[in-house]
């Protein structure tokens, strides 16, 4: 476990050093960007002498890792705040969003993923299949103002995006559940197909339980292995913030802010948002390798 | 299944009513405002907003002209202002009095910010005195006859100056509006009856006018594409108004490139482009074919200067005068804005019988921005917003003017012009520059704005302005 959590230590160090070193490769001066194109060269010299930026890259990056260790992110270029405040409005937005969309995809993807296994070959599933293929293939950009059409505008059910309304959620992450579902019926009929061929099912059976024993206790669980994985990994890009969907839905989200600082050029914003996204990752991989040993407690974690 | 399909059902039929906030005015826009400090806002929302919340102490005529807003002056020499502030000012909105030292606090303090992008253009002050309650002495270092013209920064309170207020997200001025929150949604106030307007950001322009008609808003303004304000005005539940606008939208060109360089290229390329067809079938109405940054209304624009004409076989035969062998292959960079995008095919197609092969590249706006100051184009559109003075002539065109200490991205250099810009002879300079095609000029565009039936007192503006909300009113009986 120690060293499970050392190598988490060095990707997220990894992960700081090379946003560091592209955002200094990228085109774009982050004096330019404040003083606009108006400012004298003794100006912007000034300035970046005051913000420590004609120091060597490594005392820059040193200054930027010792204020990272007091949890100063420093200030938008832009809007001049700080860029905890900003993380702490916008992630946990991302956090509420991901987790409705986890459930919905849940919630729909496991059921239908059983239903279409235990009907394998019938009609159900192939219609199950062909929904599910259908959902997966269809984008964020053309789902959300399908939904914003028919509940919002038509049925005049639910707002059509915003934050206000405790409803405001629902859409946006139906949007995005959807898509999930439809990856997890799949990955769920598959795995669930291979397992209800093996022995111990056969013998589960011949022992009399109840065929929902059979495939709750015995068939889903033996399955559920790649079906964590697909979880872990969707939830990874969920957390990192799905930027079509937050910015269609306007949701105020991680995703949606940190394209907007790398639109805008502002570094420190870019940069805090990546090391976010980049915990994200690394905490969820964390969570799914724990998940992977109550599993199958066969497996350990080195 | 049943009852993963019950809880879904249950999760729709929570739903809310859209017109939760009856009597607040909810204006959608594409880009919410990033600061509201006047002396660090240059982004457009912020700067719209800012003119409802501040009051700045010179603003412009429907000509352009200077015009006094909280003060008058007087020029005592070339290198002097003297103004005097107006009697019965609103006061700021936390109740104190704007007075001449709230003034000289503004800008001192303008002036000591290093990472201010106004800063620059204050540089020419040389000190800043107070006599008695309401004169405010400006003594420059060298003569500037259009120094009036700069002070449209807004007046922050000198009390909040010095104690470090955050104006950025707090702002505290005299203007129509007050601040009221900032969560999700900016709310402002209008001190004069209390009415609530709210600005939301809403990215997408579809969602937009999804909201609209759903009620989910009542004023959306610009950033549509043309097909979808026609949808609107089809609304019979919608109003939809328009005017003219004064934004110079244009093609940039590299001087420092050895095609461009050649004005016959220049011409060929003017006469490559069909403005009234793209006006006419993609454009909002009322937009209008455009010749100098500024337009005709402005005191500093030209109104006698002849559109190119599209004429392709013109065009390939100044390519052919010029030695260039075709088809003449330009790249063409633009952002990945849809509309910016869909202007761009419409040219490549138009240029394409008359030679030229017009490749083009969309990139994000930070990358295509960096490319456009770095000299790194041959081809690039953009649009010039809120342009008031003359002075943008020399910035653009100047040859002292290159980046990074001007706009003058296409490193057009033209020591006639120079001279004509020195004099400030407009009419000459805008019809050198026409002449000499630095820009290939397209037009400006129309604006306008969409509302609910219900809402009045609202029109906009040529510069995209949104000063009207400090008039606007909301019909609930309706």
């Amino acid at each position: 476990m120690v060293s499970r959590f050392l190598s988490l230590v060095t990707v997220v160090f990894g992960v700081l050093l090379l946003t560091f070193l592209l955002i200094h490769l990228v085109p774009g001066d982050p004096v330019e960007v404040m003083l606009g194109e108006s400012a004298s060269t003794a100006d912007r010299e000034a300035l970046r002498a005051d913000l420590g930026l004609n120091q060597p890259l490594i005392s820059q990056f040193g200054n930027y890792l010792g204020k990272l260790a007091h949890g100063d992110f420093g200030n938008s270029i832009h809007s001049k705040q700080p860029i905890i405040e900003l993380i702490k409005t916008r992630y946990p937005a991302t956090l509420k969003l991901a987790f409705l969309a986890l459930l919905i995809g849940l919630s729909i993807g496991i059921p239908l993923g059983i239903y279409a296994a235990l009907k394998a070959n019938h009609w159900q599933d192939f219609v199950v299949t062909i929904v599910s293929v259908r959902f997966s293939a269809m984008p964020a950009f053309w789902l959300g103002p399908m939904l914003m059409l028919v509940f919002a505008v038509w049925l005049g059910w639910l707002p059509v995006s915003g934050m206000e309304s405790r409803t405001s959620i629902i859409l946006p992450a139906i949007a995005l559940g959807f898509g999930l579902s439809a990856i997890l019926t799949r990955m769920t009929r598959t795995s669930l197909l291979e397992v209800l061929n093996e022995d111990f099912i056969r013998t589960a059976r011949a022992k009399g339980l109840s065929e929902k024993t059979v495939i709750i206790r015995h068939a889903l669980r033996a399955a559920l292995l790649p079906i964590i994985t697909i979880v872990g990994l969707q939830m990874g890009s969920l957390l990192a913030g799905t930027v079509i969907t937050e910015t269609i839905f306007s949701w105020d989200g991680i995703g949606r802010l940190l394209v907007e600082s790398i639109e805008k050029r502002d570094y420190p914003v870019t940069q805090a948002c990546v090391l976010v996204v980049a915990l994200s990752y690394v905490l969820v991989n964390l969570f799914t390798d724990v998940l992977y040993k109550f599993a199958d407690p066969r497996m350990r974690f080195n | 299944m049943k009852w993963l399909f019950l809880s879904l059902c249950a999760l729709c039929l929570i739903a809310c009513k859209p017109n939760a906030h009856q009597d607040e005015i909810r204006f959608a826009i594409a880009q919410a405002p990033l600061n509201l400090d006047p002396r660090y806002a240059t982004d457009a929302a912020s700067e719209r907003v800012n003119r409802l919340i501040y009051q700045p102490l010179v603003d412009f005529d429907s000509a352009s002209n200077p015009a006094p807003i909280l003060v008058f002056w007087q020029v005592v020499s070339d290198t002097e202002y003297r103004f005097t502030l107006n009697k019965n000012l609103a006061p700021f909105h936390n109740q104190t009095p704007l007075t001449a030292q709230d003034v000289k606090a503004t800008y001192d303090s303008l002036l000591a910010l290093k990472d201010s992008p106004h800063a620059a253009e204050f540089a020419n002050i040389k000190a800043i005195e107070v006599e008695g309650k309401n004169e405010i002495i400006f003594s420059l270092k060298q003569a500037d006859k259009h120094f009036p013209a700069k002070l449209i920064i807004g007046i922050l309170p000198k009390d909040l100056i010095q104690q470090g207020h955050d104006f950025s997200h707090n702002p505290v001025g005299n203007g129509a509006l007050k601040f009221v929150s900032w969560q999700n949604k900016l709310t402002l106030q209008r001190t004069k009856d209390d009415q609530i307007i709210s600005f939301q950001e809403v990215k997408d322009p579809t969602v937009r006018v999804l909201k609209l008609l759903r009620g989910e808003a009542d004023l959306i303004q610009g950033d549509l594409p043309p097909e979808l304000v026609k949808y609107l005005q089809s609304k019979p539940e919608i109003n939809v108004k328009t005017s003219i606008g004064a934004n110079f939208s244009y093609l940039g060109l590299n001087m420092q490139d050895p095609l461009l360089n050649n004005l016959k290229v220049r011409q060929a390329i003017a006469h490559a482009i069909d403005r009234q067809a793209i006006i006419d079938k993609v454009m909002v109405k009322k937009s209008r074919i455009a010749g100098a940054i500024l337009p005709p209304e402005h005191y500093a624009g030209n109104s006698n200067l002849e559109p190119y004409a599209y004429n392709p076989v013109l065009a390939r035969a100044l390519l052919n005068e010029a030695g260039i062998k075709l088809p003449l292959k330009l790249v063409y960079k633009t952002s990945t804005d849809a509309q910016r995008v869909r202007f761009a095919t419409i040219l490549q197609a138009q240029m394409q019988p008359a030679g030229i092969d017009l490749e083009i590249r969309s990139l994000d706006w930070g990358t295509f921005f960096e490319d456009v100051k770095q000299g790194n184009f041959q081809l690039f559109g953009l649009t010039w917003v809120g342009i008031k003075t003359p002075e943008i002539y020399a910035k653009a065109f100047g040859s002292q003017s290159f980046p990074p200490i001007g706009f003058n991205r296409g490193r057009y250099a033209d020591a006639e012009l120079d001279k004509l810009l020195i004099n400030e002879e407009w009419p000459a300079a805008t019809t050198r520059i026409h002449q000499q095609l630095p820009y290939i000029p397209l037009w400006y565009e129309g604006q306008f704005a969409a509302m609910q039936k219900n809402v009045s007192h609202y029109s906009p503006k040529p510069d995209g302005n949104w000063d009207d909300l400090a008039t606007i009113t909301k019909n609930i009986n309706k």
